[in-house]
């Protein structure tokens, strides 16, 4: 299979093209130097080429995802369209049925999502909603950061058994890296109960959420899995709450990469760059989340942009969601793991003339806007905590223009102007500065970049989208609206070298691939770690250990990453 | 001889793990750990060895193929303006997605057994949400708990002993001794005669008290009246102060909950009950489900459509409205045209009206069992017994999925492959 | 003005869903227009005039426009949805949402309807003069607002849930309603004719009348003695005080 696409304006950031009139050349579902003459082409005539986009945070898939869906038919009713000849039914807005999801991603151009929390003992259900999903390829981060046998290890100082852990518990959720949510305070929850702060000690672990992370910073950088650690930081919801997650982000400073990427993602800034001591006074602290990534390499973020309108938050940060459900009156799904962790789900509407979320909604743009470098500031809405994933486009224009932004801001409660920054900054992010956001930056924090995602060199994924934008004509600026359509509906996405979607409408339904990683450790420390988990199933869990891995039969288009201590990172298909 | 050990059991929605098998010669000889019940489901009964069919219900049925029962089958479903595809309880989570699809297909309505039993949850949920944990938290952590309106030891034996009364866990190294058991019901059941409290109410009052004790946690003892739904005040106060002191309450409820006076507005209660503790303690529930796969198929149904059960795609898109599109809704309107029962006792658990209409339209069966349902049948199409001849997944009671393993090779087809060509079938008679 | 007339044309058994019927989509049509109008039945799709015969006399805006519909209607759903204005008058029964989602004009129907009618109503009457069913001027499942606005009235009796949800407007049922009317109202008026039990749960504003016996009261009402509403003595509560409810609730003794 080959397909050649000609004229196209290409922003490929990791290769240095800004938009250069060239040609892309696709085969067999590779990238490749050039094709027979004969092929296949499709003329981009001039328009806005990229790679597929890649998301590195979203809730898309498991159980949390399936409890939205069930407590909000009123959300389901919303976004309804028919089957067709291709396509299934569509549901939802902000919790879409598993169609709505591959569908709605591939047609803005987004060929690879990542689920951003599974609990081991739940994984299983988080690859059954994978699989459904089509088209797009995925991957889900495993829980680790309230688990009893991490803080067990870490209350040991243990570190061999630590990652003999983390690599058995990728295996068993088959999962893609390290998430740690709240870390400690998923445990407490049990008890209704939380730390505040990196300091404070669980009670009968004798751990703290310091140690957690620092910990699985470590193990994280032994075992070399292709992405950091990806932190929901202590505090979360909580005003003044920047101050933790400023400390959170100086522990990366203990530990060394061993990869070309940060040692720490720190996600969803939206939540957790707050500043005030209450809601009477609470502002924005983005700027100093930025100046924090302005002088420091270790560290990058994703936005968690606020959306306004309806949106459902969930998250394994139990003791929030508690919190959001009393403060909001809203109703309350709570989902708490036993040995793993929690978690929550509480619908939420964001309006434009309540103070808190104007200020909300310019958190995620300022650090956009005030962090220089695009690599260490992702583009997410944390679907579909911040709003759905379906808004991305909007964010994109809001980037684009500080012409829409000073449209919107007209708009809001009047605290965005004393409480954040972002009326007076003019900056606009460029086409390329996009492309990393969404794309080169998105890989390349996940450590995808080298597995083809996220670029169009030479032997990249051949996912590519093409956007109804000639960005030699267009003024981004001027015409923010135009820029949110195209991004809205690709003018082609293909995925794997196939077309899966043109101008809004999909054409073809393939199966993506599911990425988890295989992290080799020695043998003799996953026995030894075994032991302690053999006795945790004798004791506390619930079900037997034969039963708890997640079987080959939940995921049947696997991508394996090898890593491991003392491995060179390969691929396996 | 083979032994199959950490088997999952085909009965209730524990969905125990722990089960060991003896297999000889294709035969389950002996089942370890199971509880009686459990136990019998596995080594099965009163099989349907073939496919059968007739176009007279007062007649008897022929046996045919498989293909040219999925054939009349197809034919029957194919030419239907409303269509029911019911039961799903028995069936691993593969074949719920291939119902689903099915349903999509015929523009039919799909529901599930829940509709007889815990469909009133959900809709609680959609208004309170859904405050649970897994049930190893139960195990590790609770120090009060609550049956309400269930009765475990007839009706999930192990439940007690494996998750909620009796198991030590972290932190609950007493075991029943650090527990403190309450039991809310309308009569003395067996359940109750182990509970700590037992605290008897007026049949259909659950709705009532269950404020009442809102009422007392959120400071208004003052509006309680001396007696509520038969019980004193007193004593709904001693009640109301255990829960409050708990470190970690649950709240197991049953069909005297979901299906007495109120109906799911009790449960809509019990949630705002539960989530208010949670400002004392930590407080969750959950329903007792019956069918070890009752959960899995609201599960599948979910993510596949956004919405539980009771689906209707007549319009080529999902709609939900239990009380409009629900099976017993749809047959006491008298507006079925065909059914499909599968891996579901339609027959044994419907109001008699609704068998009675069942009775009057072309009705497939899809089950392994003899059961009244085949009394109403014009096809019947065997299938294999989903978790014992079959491997797949199903979803115990809290919402843990897990792989039921296969114990014997089947004689029948599977469900996922009957549904499988009668899809086909459909799409050829359709001629898509 | 306009005046259509609706009859059904056949024995109707599965439920015909009918929104397309309604002042909006008639006016200023012909009546070989309205019957081409499309309409389903089950998953069968068909039109106005394959259902009913259709009789059109003049021509004029929604407003101008006045359906008239004779017949047994118990399995045609969504009469009226969302309209805006016009009449429409249903000599006979109809079946589950009738006037959901409805803005304005007025829908009167001389027998019973189904379930959910006027669910989710913003403005606009409905006049029911036999009986209603279940989830009167309600919302859908897990909405926070049923009925919005607008005017329901009720000759005869309601089932359970009458004005779940509800955020504004008013019910008026001459007879009884069944179980918990008004429950989570959040700022409408139901008054019941006659008898009701365990009326006003988790309400937080709006009023509930009762003029019959309450069967069972809930216990979340605070008493505030007697207060007489239009000349009529009734002992007041307010609640629900679990949730500090500022809802007010009329009992007539």
């Amino acid at each position: 299979m080959e397909l050649l696409i000609k004229n196209a304006a290409v922003y490929d950031p990791v290769n240095g093209i800004k938009g250069d009139r060239t040609d892309v050349s696709i085969k067999d579902g590779k990238i490749v130097d050039k094709v027979s003459s004969g092929c296949t082409g499709i003329d981009a005539g001039g328009r806005l080429v990229m790679a597929g986009g890649v998301d590195a945070h979203s809730h898309i898939a498991g159980s949390k995802v399936n409890v939205g869906r069930l407590m909000r038919p009123e959300d389901s009713r919303a976004g309804i369209k028919p089957r067709t000849k291709t396509t299934r039914p569509c549901t939802g807005y902000t919790v879409p049925n598993v169609y709505a999801m591959g569908y709605r991603y591939a047609n803005m151009g987004y060929t690879t999502v990542f689920e951003a929390a599974q609990a081991i003992m739940k994984a299983r259900h988080t690859h059954e909603e994978l699989e459904e999903i089509p088209i797009i390829d995925k991957g889900a981060l495993t829980l680790f950061g309230s688990n009893w046998p991490t803080m067990d290890f870490v209350r040991e100082n243990d570190m061999d058994k630590l990652a003999a852990y983390v690599s058995w518990g990728l295996l068993a959720s088959r999962g893609f890296g390290i998430k740690v949510v709240n870390p400690g305070g998923g445990e407490m929850w049990g008890f209704g109960k939380n730390v505040t702060g990196l300091d404070d000690v669980v009670p009968e672990f004798e751990v703290t959420p310091s140690q957690i992370i620092t910990s699985l910073m470590k193990v994280n950088e032994m075992l070399g899995l292709p992405h950091s650690v990806h932190l929901h930081c202590n505090n979360l919801g909580k005003p003044g709450n920047y101050t933790t997650t400023l400390e959170s982000m100086k522990l990366a400073k203990q530990v060394k990469a061993g990869k070309d990427r940060q040692v720490m993602h720190v996600t969803h800034l939206t939540f957790n760059a707050w500043g005030g001591t209450n809601w009477g006074d609470f502002e924005s602290r983005a700027d100093e989340i930025a100046k924090y990534l302005n002088n420091n390499d270790n560290v990058t973020t994703d936005m968690g942009q606020l959306i306004f309108g309806n949106a459902t938050t969930m998250t394994a940060d139990g003791p929030v969601q508690y919190a959001n459900a009393k403060l909001l009156h809203a109703k309350w799904g709570n989902g708490d793991v036993e040995l793993e962790d929690s978690s929550g789900v509480v619908p939420i509407t964001y309006v434009k003339q309540i103070s808190i979320h104007a200020i909300m909604w310019a958190i995620g743009l300022e650090l956009a806007l005030l962090t220089d470098d695009p690599y260490k500031v992702l583009l997410t809405t944390d679907h579909p905590n911040g709003g759905p994933f379906v808004n991305y486009p909007e964010v994109i224009a809001l980037l684009m223009s500080n012409r829409k932004r000073q449209e919107e801001i007209a708009t809001l409660h009047k605290a965005v102007h004393s409480q954040t920054k972002i009326p007076g900054i003019d900056r606009e992010l460029d086409f390329n500065d996009i492309a990393i956001m969404t794309r080169a930056g998105t890989s390349k924090v996940l450590g995808l970049l080298e597995h083809g995602k996220g670029h169009l060199g030479i032997g990249a994924d051949a996912d590519i989208s093409i956007y109804d934008i000639k960005p030699d004509e267009i003024d981004p600026s001027a015409e923010h609206s135009k820029i949110k359509s195209a991004f809205s509906s690709a003018a082609y996405t293909i995925k794997g070298g196939e077309i899966v979607a043109r101008d809004g409408e999909i054409t073809a339904t393939p199966a993506g691939r599911t990425f988890w990683v295989d992290a080799k450790v020695p043998q003799s420390h996953t026995d030894e770690m075994m032991k302690d988990i053999r006795a945790k199933f004798k004791n506390y869990y619930s079900i037997n250990l034969a039963n708890y891995m997640v079987q080959d039969a939940y995921v049947t288009h696997q991508n394996v990453i090898k890593a491991g201590v003392g491995t060179a990172a390969s691929e396996v298909d | 001889m083979t032994v199959i050990t950490d088997a999952l059991c085909p009965f209730c929605g524990c969905l125990c793990d722990d089960i060991s098998v003896v297999v000889e010669d294709n035969k389950i000889v002996d089942v370890k750990n199971a509880c009686k019940i459990g136990a019998s489901k596995i080594r099965g009964h009163h099989r349907i060895k073939s496919p059968m069919i007739r176009d007279d219900k007062n007649s008897d049925f022929k046996e045919v193929s498989y293909d040219e029962a999925i054939d009349k089958a197809a034919q029957i479903l194919a030419g239907s303006k409303r269509a029911l595809l019911y039961g799903w309880a028995s069936a691993l989570c593969e074949a719920h997605k291939k119902g689903i699809l099915l349903a999509e297909e015929l523009g039919a309505v799909i529901d599930n057994t829940a509709t007889v039993c815990h469909a009133p949850s959900a809709l609680a949920i959609h208004e309170k949400g859904v405050p649970t944990a897994t049930l190893g938290q139960i195990k590790n952590r609770a120090d009060v708990v609550i049956f309400w309106g269930c009765n475990p030891v007839h009706s999930h034996p192990r439940h007690m002993g494996r998750y909620s009364v009796f198991p030590r866990g972290f932190f609950s190294g007493k075991g029943r001794r650090g527990r403190k058991i309450i039991v809310v019901d309308v009569r003395k059941t067996n359940t109750a005669g182990i509970a700590d409290e037992y605290v008897e109410i007026q049949q259909g009052s659950d709705y009532l008290i269950i404020s009442a004790l809102r009422a007392i946690l959120s400071g208004h003892e003052d509006v309680v009246p001396e007696s509520v739904g038969g019980v004193a005040r007193k004593d709904l106060l001693r009640i109301a102060a255990i829960l409050k002191e708990a470190k970690f309450g649950t709240l197991f409820f049953g069909m005297g909950l979901t299906q007495s006076k109120s109906r799911y507005k009790n449960i809509d209660n019990a949630i705002s009950l539960v989530t208010e503790l949670n400002s004392f303690n930590k407080f969750i529930m959950m329903p007792m489900r019956g069918h070890y796969n009752v959960t899995g198929f609201g599960q599948v149904c979910t993510w596949e459509t956004g919405f539980a059960t009771a689906v209707d795609f007549s319009s080529g898109a999902p709609y939900y409205n239990p009380g409009e599109t629900a099976a017993n809704d749809l047959l006491y309107r008298k507006e079925v045209d065909a059914a499909m029962i599968i891996a579901g006792d339609a027959g044994a658990h419907f109001p008699a009206n609704s068998v009675r209409e069942l009775a009057k339209i072309p009705v497939v069966q899809v089950d392994p069992y003899w059961n009244p349902t085949t009394e109403v049948a014009n096809v019947v199409i065997p299938s294999a017994i989903s978790g014992v001849e079959l491997e797949g997944t199903a979803y115990r009671m809290d919402g843990v999925s897990l792989r039921m393993r296969k114990m014997i090779e089947p004689e029948h087809l599977a469900d996922e492959e009957i549904l499988d060509r009668l899809i086909a079938r459909v799409r050829e008679i359709r001629g898509e | 003005m306009q005046e259509v007339l609706l009859k059904p044309g056949m024995e109707i058994r599965i439920s015909v869903e009918a929104e397309n019927i309604s002042p909006d989509k008639f006016s200023n049509k012909t009546a070989e227009e309205i019957k081409s109008i499309g309409i389903r039945m089950g998953n069968h799709k068909t039109t106005v005039g394959e259902l009913f015969s259709v009789k059109v006399n003049g021509s004029g805006t929604p407003e101008d426009t006045k359906i008239v519909m004779e017949g047994d209607f118990s399995r045609i759903k969504r009469i009226g949805e969302g309209m805006t204005a016009g009449t429409i008058l249903i000599k006979g029964n109809v079946d589950m949402h009738v006037g959901a989602r409805m803005v304005g004009g007025r829908i009167t129907v001389t027998g019973n309807a189904d379930s959910w009618a006027g669910r989710e109503m913003k403005g606009g009457e409905l006049v029911i003069e036999g009986n209603a069913g279940y989830y009167l001027g309600a919302g859908y499942r897990g909405e926070a607002c049923g009925m919005r606005g607008g005017k329901i009235t009720v000759m005869g009796n309601a089932l359970d849930f009458v004005g779940e949800h509800m955020c504004g407007g008013e019910i008026i049922i001459k007879g009884n309603a069944g179980i918990l009317p008004g429950i989570s109202n959040n700022g409408g008026k139901i008054v019941i004719g006659g008898n009701t039990a365990r009326p006003g749960s988790e309400m937080t504003k709006g009023t509930i009348i009762v003029n019959g016996s309450v069967d069972e009261m809930m216990p979340v009402f605070k008493p505030e003695g007697a207060e007489d509403v239009d000349g009529v003595s009734y002992m007041k509560y307010t609640g629900d005080v679990i949730l500090n409810g500022k809802g007010v609730l009329y009992v007539r003794e």
